[in-house]
């Protein structure tokens, strides 16, 4: 955390061990988007996210002693709702991912700007469902989520080499996707 | 598929600066950055917020009461073993667990069984069992060796059907049990072992 931006992630990690439960609600404020947002693009539907996001956070929160280095709460909590995806995804007849039906609202100031976003939102999330979920993560972690290859290892558990192999074929597999698609 | 020149790779890892591309290779450094800026900047999705402040002020599960409560309350059960050495260990674990007290009674929820896990890790420090049941979390659940002879195992309520599972030694060797009745190849290029758990036979006394 910046200076300025409350308190740090151990900090409110002992808050809410000494027994002030509504202090999760800094932490829910501080990852939750990103956690949805990874979630969304690992499943293809917002309301899975949600539910995964919402398990892992109740999940994170009974387990949060466990929690050995709170400065790395983050990536913590990226593993616990990955493996949420993990489960998900794994309940599903195949690894593929379903997009949601409907699109974004278009604001009516701006239509045909958030219509040709929407198209293009569209075009690269069909892109990125047809990468296999190993893949999907790796470009999500990095190039969404804006993680180091480190804090990805610690979020997935994987070896940096591994990840960095990944995030390369990702890469290839989504520009190639895009021109199929586009 | 391998069309993607290293450099592209290079620059979008941070390594060389994006100046150094010729325009062809710096578009689809441009297209992949296009990507990733888009979905990472249009969702709008409702907070979980409350409905995950409202969970967790609720008490947890009383999972150690209810642990207790099993053991002194024998039921049936369905018991895995898994190395094939420790055999006799599980028959003999069988036989306690199947002679109940005459005033036993079945307390599982339906739906529900008991997995054994048995393994034997020699000079272990530490052993977990890690499966879809407990979210791959190492912390969740711990065997235990109280002889210190090495075999080490826990008593899971589950959820009856099929369960993926590994085993973590000392916190950092994930182990796929190798006599496993089950195998299977997770998303992630690991082969899990699976555990098969019956529904238990509840009675209603």
């Amino acid at each position: 955390m910046k200076k300025g931006e409350g308190p740090s992630d151990a900090e409110v990690v002992a808050t809410i061990l000494a027994g002030e439960t509504e202090a999760f609600g800094i932490i829910i404020r501080r990852y939750e988007p990103g956690l949805l947002r990874y979630a969304t693009r690992m499943l293809g539907s917002r309301d899975a996210a949600a539910d995964a996001v919402a398990e892992g956070l109740v999940r994170a929160y009974r387990h949060l002693a466990s929690c050995r280095d709170p400065t790395r709460l983050r990536t913590w909590l990226y593993r616990i709702v990955a493996n949420r995806c993990k489960s998900e995804l794994a309940r599903r007849p195949t690894a593929s991912i379903s997009l949601d039906d409907a699109p974004p609202v278009p604001d009516p100031e701006s239509v045909e700007t958030t219509l040709e976003r929407a198209e293009q939102l569209a075009l690269v999330e069909r892109a990125l469902a047809q990468l296999s979920p190993d893949k999907r993560e790796a470009f999500v972690l990095k190039h969404v989520e804006g993680m180091s290859y480190e804090e990805m290892a610690a979020a997935t558990g994987e070896r940096i080499p591994t990840l960095k192999m990944r995030v390369h074929r990702a890469r290839e597999a989504l520009l190639r996707a895009l021109e199929e698609v586009e | 598929m391998k069309f993607l020149d290293p450099r592209v790779h290079r620059v979008l890892d941070g390594e060389e600066p994006r100046e150094s591309l010729d325009l062809a290779l710096r578009r689809q450094v441009e297209r992949l950055d296009q990507a990733a800026a888009l979905l990472a900047s249009s969702l709008e999705q409702a907070s979980v917020a409350d409905r995950v402040m409202t969970a967790i002020r609720r008490p947890a599960p009383a999972h150690t009461h209810r642990f207790i409560h099993w053991l002194v309350t024998p039921r049936a059960i369905v018991l895995r073993v898994r190395p094939a050495w420790s055999l006799a260990l599980a028959a003999g674990l069988l036989a306690a667990l199947l002679l109940p007290l005459p005033e036993s009674r079945v307390a599982l929820r339906e739906g529900e069984g008991i997995a054994q896990f048995v393994a034997r890790f020699p000079g272990a420090h530490s052993v977990a069992v890690v499966g879809s049941f407990n979210d791959w979390q190492p912390e969740s659940t711990r065997l235990e060796d109280p002889d210190h002879d090495g075999v080490w195992g826990a008593s899971v309520v589950l959820p009856a059907g099929a369960h993926e599972y590994m085993f973590v030694v000392d916190g950092e060797r994930w182990i796929a049990d190798p006599l496993a009745e089950r195998f299977v190849q997770d998303d992630y290029g690991r082969e899990n072992s699976v555990v098969l758990v019956q529904p238990a036979r509840v009675s209603h006394l």
